[in-house]
């Protein structure tokens, strides 16, 4: 059976359309003036040899934005040095990337095929170079494979999980310099997302600049050399240090996103500059990224919205929050920067998390049973939330897909979430909770008050004023509860331990699902879901630490995952996931509260392409990443 | 002489070695390491964290091993210079710490000679002046540098240099001089930005100064001494200055043994506010996110400094006043 699934098609076919419009298309190559006097220099090649036989093109009208002209520097801030991942995230360039459909298209790749969802052929750009000039070759992959994620020492725990199946790694092969493939005995729909997750699986490494650190290419005196001026333990530390791709902190190692790092660790302010053989044009034939510059000033995360305010970015949402905005607005009239609204994209931006693996029997057996949990979400009354903290500009919803999602369906997101007292009420009694003291609390049958605390990991106000007006409507079906704030680390341990009842936490972290992505948020596989602790982490450690699931629905879930990890087509995948969401939606195991919450993004007046509204999410929309900042560009600059 | 500074240098070892144990055990206290830590934050953001990566990374840095076994690691690299690895940075210690040295010690050294020139004519004159409306008002102005919280000044600060003069918010240099070597616009730069952590942090020192000082020449001021130096017709600025003002000092000296300290640790909470590129937030992150070799070693470093800056007290102060026993034995 041959089933060539429609969203590759789509990418096959973009693919297939790219390399005709290509040169002819667009007529003469536009290089940016920055790199103007080198090319004259002689120290870098004209525009036309740099790029690959096919650059990607970016048809940046058709986008509804309008072509740009290069130059100019991008200032953004950040909290801790580490962020300088964002501009990995930020570039969001990937070997297949989400296009604005969800759907995976190639991006570096110029096509691909998959055949049965387990024999990906992956066909590279000719010509296509790494930010030094290297071509990007099939040998890049093969390094990777077998002597980065097949050696004992850079990974002992053999090769990431998405490159094995049932415990089965791929068979590589390259079929020539520029195309490669990756056969799995079952279907792997897992790789393809992997690779173009925000945070990436990267397959492929300059392997012509990391040899030099690989004792099976380096000779042993100069990698013994090369130990002991980087000060560290052996090879594999070395290789370590200067391999990393996802946080660019070696200005040295290749990259193919559109800005390269030029600053190496420790320092305050990170400059990144343009790729000259950055795979991407406009169709005017100009290079991308239209910016020449990016830089990273790195200030307390606290610090940034005051320092947002005083000008200092040209594009920032990092570090800003909702509670920001009147602020920023206000700033923005002195100032040459806008304040846009764009949408967050959590299946909740706050949901109660009835922790289903707490060591008090008594109150786990209670968060175990699916009208406790009903009654909970049926007293909450959800607009008096939005109205309050929100200005009733976010959504009243449960923790499930998004409207802009291929897979949202408005019964589920709505499903126990209208007030009715009289039924949470009624499901109480039903459970056997109907005797109230006093204070008009309800009481178990032991005598104790049906009474506890709601702990939350204390980021922002934001989370415990919400819970202060949950702490009412819950009064008024007879339980009590006191919301808590403390330290994520401590948060987290204590729900892990099952010390916490209740906590309250964002929902589903990306909620613009679609069927090709990895349904892991729906079925308990992390122990980092506060819900399921202990049988995500039974999951994850493969039965060693945890415990096994005991609800009937949760072990459908999991059943549902495992059967989608295996799943062939667009169609079983699609099902699965409507199921696993319709589980979820009818037995709450996260109560969400509202979704679509907004993300204040603060924007330089002359910083023109960047969309007025927008989604805000790490998965699968890399925070910007989707929306292309490398056609972002400076009017009058 | 020699002698007693000898036995207060071998005193410094022992206490040293308890300080590292202390030190290795609280910083291990809390549940958890560093990955742990660094997981949790990765899972807040939506990130995905690898955990065979994690295991691999927690055997690299020998968190398989018992704690005994790391703290004499740690211990004997100390020894030999070596201050260990930051998991954060991915850096040795010594490479991070250095280059936020110059300008920790730049703030540090501006806010004692601040806090100098401000508290010591006020505190002479409120004791020589004592119940004036002088020492009222200004002994008045002192308390509020104390009470008010540093981080509450700092931030009023920041808002009214960035509204009146367009300072820069936070750090120590307008953006464009990050990174850049020191250059005569770069070090003008720093001044300007300079005042506002000066003005904050030496607040509330000063306030402190003034009261010791004033409280410790009015008694000088009341002794029989110098009523009768007064009375012997010395005019008064020579006699204060001769004998009680120097009598009053013995609290100053012995206050160096904490300024070296605090000259390279800076005033850690300030320097958040602020944003400063000092050690103090490096610190306090470092202890956030149990980083800790680097916590660990700069903690180790500022005891170090707090020993030689006692030790240097206590010479300096056994000099200054032959009444200070060398020996502590022989009182009856």
């Amino acid at each position: 059976m041959r089933i060539a699934r429609r969203s590759f098609l789509i990418g096959t076919g973009a693919a297939l359309v790219a390399p005709r419009l290509g040169f002819a298309g667009v007529g003469t190559l536009i290089d940016s003036p920055a790199l103007a006097a080198k090319v004259t220099a002689g120290e870098l090649p004209p525009l036309a040899e740099r790029l690959p036989k096919s650059p990607r093109l970016i048809e940046v009208a058709a986008m509804g934005r309008a072509p740009g002209r290069h130059g100019g520097t991008m200032r953004m801030l950040m909290g801790d040095q580490r962020d300088i991942r964002m501009m990995t995230i930020y570039g969001y360039t990937r070997l297949v990337v989400y296009d604005d459909k969800l759907e995976l298209a190639p991006d570096v790749l110029e096509s691909f095929e998959v055949e049965r969802g387990r024999v990906f052929t992956l066909r590279l750009r000719a010509g296509h170079r790494w930010s030094d000039g290297h071509p990007l070759t099939a040998e890049d992959f093969r390094y990777w494979w077998e002597d980065v994620a097949n050696n004992k020492r850079l990974s002992p725990g053999g090769p990431p999980q998405a490159m094995l199946i049932s415990g089965q790694p791929c068979r590589f092969e390259v079929l020539d310099e520029v195309t490669l493939r990756y056969t799995w005995a079952e279907p792997n729909p897992v790789f393809l997302p992997a690779v173009a997750g925000a945070q990436p699986l990267y397959i492929a490494m300059p392997a012509h600049y990391l040899k030099q650190f690989h004792p099976r290419y380096a000779s042993k005196e100069e990698l013994e050399q090369k130990i002991k001026t980087a000060r560290v333990k052996d090879w594999g530390s070395l290789h370590e240090r200067f391999s990393r791709q996802y946080r660019p902190e070696n200005p040295d190692l290749p990259t193919l996103d559109p800005w390269r790092n030029t600053t190496s660790i420790p320092a305050e302010r990170f400059t990144f500059v343009r790729n000259p053989y950055f795979h991407r044009i406009d169709e005017n034939g100009r290079q991308l990224p239209y910016v020449d510059e990016v830089t990273l000033t790195i200030g307390s995360s606290a610090l940034i919205p005051a320092k947002t305010a005083a000008g200092d970015a040209d594009l920032q949402a990092r570090y800003l929050r909702f509670e920001d905005y009147t602020f920023l607005k206000g700033a923005s009239k002195r100032m040459n920067f806008e304040v846009k609204l764009w949408k967050r994209a959590e299946g909740a931006s706050f949901a109660l998390m009835p922790n289903l693996n707490a060591i008090d029997p008594i109150w786990r057996d209670l968060n175990r049973d699916v009208r406790y949990r009903r009654a909970l979400s049926l007293a909450i009354n959800r607009r008096d939330i939005n109205r309050v903290i929100y200005f009733g500009l976010a959504k009243e919803s449960g923790n499930t897909a998004l409207p802009e999602s291929p897979l949202y369906d408005a019964a589920l997101a709505q499903l126990t979430m209208t007030p009715d007292l009289a039924e949470a009420n009624r499901l109480l009694d039903e459970i056997g909770l109907s005797k109230r003291d006093g204070e008009k609390i309800r009481l178990f049958p032991d005598g104790r008050r049906l009474e506890f605390t709601i702990e939350t990991a204390g980021a922002s106000t934001e989370e415990t004023d919400i819970l202060d007006l949950i702490k009412q409507d819950f009064i008024a079906i007879g339980i009590k509860i006191h919301p808590r704030s403390s330290q994520l680390d401590v948060f987290r341990r204590r729900i892990l331990a099952g010390q916490t009842i209740m906590s309250g936490w964002t929902g589903m972290d990306n909620a613009l699902v679609a069927a090709e992505m990895e349904p892991d948020a729906l079925a308990p596989t992390s122990p980092a879901q506060f819900n399921w602790p202990r049988w995500g982490q039974y999951f994850e450690s493969g039965g060693r630490e945890g415990e096994a699931p005991t609800i009937q629905e949760a072990k459908e879930l999991v059943e549902l995952y495992r059967g989608w990890r295996h799943s062939t087509t667009h169609e079983e995948r699609r099902e699965i996931w409507q199921t696993m969401l319709k589980i979820n939606a009818e037995q709450l195991f996260t109560i969400g509260v509202v979704n679509a919450t907004l993300q204040p993004v603060v924007i330089a007046k002359a910083l023109r392409n960047v969309p007025d509204n927008g989604l805000y999410s790490f998965e699968p929309g890399a925070f910007f990443g989707r929306y292309m900042p490398d056609t972002f560009w400076f009017e009058g600059k | 002489m020699l002698k007693y500074i000898f036995k207060r240098i071998l005193v410094m070892i022992p206490t040293l070695f308890v300080t590292s144990v202390l030190i290795f055990t609280v910083i291990n206290l809390p549940e958890g390491d560093y990955f742990e830590t660094m997981v949790a934050e990765m899972q807040a953001q939506g990130e995905k964290a690898d955990m065979s990566r994690v295991e691999f990374l927690k055997k690299e840095y020998g968190f398989d091993k018992p704690p005994a076994e790391r703290y004499f690691w740690w211990v004997t690299g100390l020894l030999r210079g070596d201050m260990g690895y930051s998991f954060e940075y991915q850096l040795p210690v010594r490479d991070i710490v250095g280059d936020r040295l110059l300008l920790t010690m730049i703030v540090s050294f501006f806010t004692i000679i601040f806090t100098w020139i401000v508290a010591f004519p006020i505190g002479i004159y409120s004791a020589t002046h004592q119940y004036s409306w002088g020492d009222y008002g200004l002994t008045f102005i002192g308390m509020l540098g104390l009470a008010i919280p540093h981080f509450l000044l700092a931030l009023i600060f920041l808002y009214f240099a960035n509204i009146w003069f367009g300072t820069s918010i936070g750090g120590l240099v307008d953006p464009q001089y990050l990174n850049q070597p020191m250059s005569w616009a770069k070090f003008k730069s720093v001044l300007e930005h300079l005042w506002i952590p000066v003005i904050i942090i030496g607040a509330g020192g000063t306030a402190g100064m003034i009261r010791k000082l004033r409280a410790n020449l009015l008694d000088e001021l009341q002794k029989q001494y110098y009523v009768t130096a007064r009375a012997k017709g010395l005019p008064p600025g020579k006699a204060l200055r001769k004998y009680p003002l120097r009598m009053a000092l013995n609290f100053f000296i012995s206050d160096i043994g904490d300024i070296l300290p605090s000259v390279v640790s800076g005033a850690e909470i300030v320097a958040i506010v602020l944003s400063l590129q000092t050690t103090g937030p490096l610190l306090i992150r470092a202890l956030q996110s149990q980083d800790m070799y680097l916590a660990g070693s700069f903690l180790m470093f500022l005891s170090f400094l707090t020993v030689i800056g006692v030790l240097i007290s206590d010479i300096a102060l056994a000099i200054l006043d032959p009444r200070i026993r060398l020996q502590g034995t022989a009182t009856k």
